[in-house]
């Protein structure tokens, strides 16, 4: 057994001593300006806000803390979906699921932000592999556009998006122009902004829009690797965010397949730094099972640390 | 961001605890900030702004804890139900105390057990390290043997203090439970037991229900509630604690919902020579330098030199007596 609060060492500017003291002041606390506020189906959004440290620091897989409102003063963490280091400002796509969020879908353009970050341990792509199979669900799709952003411009490498929805996707798909080998016919609804950077996505839902696949991100993700030749697929790492059940499913089918595979995780948190040990998951450790913080832990981690073998 | 303080801010705001110097009033409190580092790695937060640290209960062998969720809002408040994850005491000791700047701030264990041996043993281990203070943990509601079990019964937290008494000749402080009918009697016991302070209070005991699904929000069903809801609370008690310890100079690190300055102030005025921070953390990790900051600036108005002046200063109201009318 083991069980431990002891940070996790991060490549990060070290300061004074060493060990514990290496990850002193990596988090920013910015007072960011809403720069858009735009509002999508189903009770979606995206902002845009103005936070120059963090948008500096964003990795993809990391997060920020934020202040919904005075009503409720504990934070909300949400992901960055993306983030422009010359421009300092970051993405969030959220959801209203409850109080928090429904404060925070009231906060006005030009009004300001309490933001913490960016936390977490980032995504951590495997450069000998070159086909990053990207799987998000719901608002587990912000990390997966923004691991796309930072990939598309490397050489060599050739991701697919899989992004399932069971509400309207939160921008308006078109059909896309890249063709992926192996899948169904008539599945080509595609995320613009990801088309723009040249990488191929495409969509499930069981809500029979147009143009995407009818059935689970897995299965769709299956047909694809189905039909990959051996060494093809030997080049694929899967990467995923989203509701948990389709974590698990996307867990099973990488062991299947046996392929490397990193998962978002989601849990409550007060503190987000570490302080707590309220946001945690058990995992299998080689000792034994562990409570690891979801906060600085992860929230990415090993697929098959957080999903035993059945 | 945390301005720096002048030294004649820094003379206002200096304390002593048991003997301790702290430098500022406030104390980080146990279960909030970890093992004394996890804070540090905002920009801008620093140990240096407070008093001292509560390092996170420890228990004599490493515990996992409870089920998720372990914290839920709720309204001004919040329940967690940690379950004292913690990776035991020789660890703490031999792995994470070395690594603690304690030229930074004070850093005070925080020790639990299952039996009055446990307590014992715990307390002897971090007697035997370079810890400032060891404030006994009989209150954490959220584990099923000792803690508040003992917290609740005079007889019990009397005992334990005595054996921590036994561990130790650091200074000792028993952090005392709201759950419970008579805390002063408690507390009168706990003095006699060689207690040299207190921590007033540890959580109150909540739930939350998901409607949805009918079961607790909270893992361990039950939780502990801190936060401003209860502030009230938390002072009253303080106040009643307070009418104990003053013949014996026994001092009081206040706590439950401090937010702000005048909130930290309340407490002091009750009775309270140090003022505990946590739950506000989780709102404002920069909240430390900003309590300071009002601390210091009330002191100014008021022509008091230092805060010692200001602690248990209450005038009570006397009450008329009531008319029918
Ligand atoms: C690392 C991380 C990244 C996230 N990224 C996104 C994102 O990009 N977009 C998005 O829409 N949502 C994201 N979430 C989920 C989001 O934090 C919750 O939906 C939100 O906290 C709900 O708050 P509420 O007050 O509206 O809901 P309520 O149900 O009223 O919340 C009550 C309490 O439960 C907590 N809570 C409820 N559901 C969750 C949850 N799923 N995760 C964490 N805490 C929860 C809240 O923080 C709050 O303390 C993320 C969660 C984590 C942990
Ligand atoms: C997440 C969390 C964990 C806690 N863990 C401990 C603990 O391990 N030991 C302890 O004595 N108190 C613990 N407490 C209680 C606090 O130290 C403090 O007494 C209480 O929260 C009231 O203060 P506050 O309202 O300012 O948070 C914990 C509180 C919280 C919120
Ligand atoms: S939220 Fe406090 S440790 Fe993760």
């Amino acid at each position: 057994m083991t069980s431990d609060l002891i940070p996790s060492p991060q490549p990060s500017p070290a300061r004074g001593r060493g060990g514990l003291h290496a990850q002193r002041n990596t988090l920013f606390v910015e007072q960011a300006e809403i720069i858009s506020h735009q509002p999508h189906a189903a009770g979606q959004y995206t902002l845009r806000l103005l936070a120059p440290q963090i948008a500096a620091r964003a990795q993809p897989g990391s997060f920020v803390h934020l202040s919904c409102g005075a009503e409720r003063p504990m934070r909300r963490p949400l992901s960055i979906m993306r983030a422009d280091p010359d421009h300092g400002w970051i993405d969030i796509l959220y959801k209203v699921m409850g109080s928090g969020t429904a404060l925070l879908a009231q906060r006005q353009h030009g009004e300001h932000l309490d933001l913490i970050g960016p936390i977490g341990r980032p995504f951590s792509p495997d450069p000998q592999r070159s086909r990053p199979l990207l799987i998000g669900g719901g608002v587990g799709i912000p990390p997966m556009v923004f691991l796309a952003d930072r990939m598309h411009l490397q050489p060599g490498i050739t991701p697919l998006a899989i992004l399932g929805s069971e509400v309207p996707f939160p921008f308006a798909a078109q059909p896309s122009r890249i063709i992926i080998p192996g899948l169904p016919a008539g599945v080509i609804a595609a995320m613009p902004l990801l088309e723009d950077w040249g990488i191929p996505s495409r969509l499930t839902s069981r809500q029979g829009y147009a143009g995407c696949f009818d059935g689970y991100v897995t299965d769709l993700a299956r047909a694809w690797l189905d039909g990959l030749p051996a060494e093809a697929r030997d080049e694929v790492e899967v990467f995923a965010c989203g509701p948990h059940a389709m974590l698990e499913a996307v867990a099973a089918l990488a062991r299947e397949f046996s392929l490397p595979c990193q998962v978002s995780l989601e849990e409550f948190m007060a503190c987000a730094v570490g302080g707590c040990a309220g946001c945690v998951v058990e995992i299998t450790t080689p000792d034994g099972p562990a409570m690891k913080r979801v906060c600085v832990d992860g929230p990415v981690f090993d697929a098959r640390q957080v999903f035993s073998t059945p | 961001m945390s301005v720096p303080m002048s030294s004649d801010d820094r003379q206002m705001l200096a304390t002593r605890f048991c003997g301790m110097h702290l430098d500022t009033p406030l104390v980080l409190l146990s279960g909030c900030v970890g093992f004394g580092e996890e804070y540090t790695r905002i920009n801008g937060f620093s140990n240096r702004d407070v008093g001292a640290v509560c390092l996170k209960g420890t228990t004599l062998a490493p515990r996992l804890g409870n089920p998720p969720h372990r914290v839920y809002e709720t309204p001004m408040g919040m329940l967690n139900a940690i379950g004292l994850q913690n990776p035991g005491a020789r660890h703490v000791v031999d792995s994470i105390l070395p690594e603690l700047d304690f030229t930074e701030t004070r850093f005070i264990a925080n020790v639990s057990g299952s039996t009055v041996e446990e307590y014992f043993e715990v307390t002897r281990i971090f007697d035997d390290s370079p810890i400032d203070a060891i404030e006994i943990n009989i209150s954490c509601p959220n584990v099923k043997e000792g803690g508040v079990a003992f917290g609740n019964n005079p007889d019990m937290s009397a005992r334990v203090v005595e054996a921590c008494r036994r561990a130790t000749a650091k200074p000792l402080i028993t952090k005392l439970s709201p759950n419970q009918t008579d805390i002063a009697e408690n507390a009168r016991r706990c003095i006699e037991a060689g207690t040299d302070g207190f921590a007033v209070i540890n959580t109150l005991m909540g739930m939350a229900v998901d409607i949805e699904q009918r079961t607790p929000v909270i893992g361990n069903n039950q939780g502990g509630l801190s936060g401003p809801a209860i502030k009230p609370i938390a002072l009253l008690k303080v106040h009643q604690v307070y009418q104990v310890c003053k013949a014996h100079g026994i001092p009081i690190i206040g706590q439950g919902g401090i937010v702000t300055a005048e909130d930290a102030l309340e407490f002091i005025i009750a009775g309270a020579s140090a003022v505990g921070i946590g739950t506000a953390l989780f709102y404002d990790p920069l909240v430390c330098p900003k309590i300071n900051a009002g601390i210091v600036d009330y002191l100014q108005r008021h022509g008091i030199s230092e805060i010692s002046q200001l602690v248990g200063s209450l005038r009570l109201n006397t009450p008329a007596p009531p008319r029918c009318d």
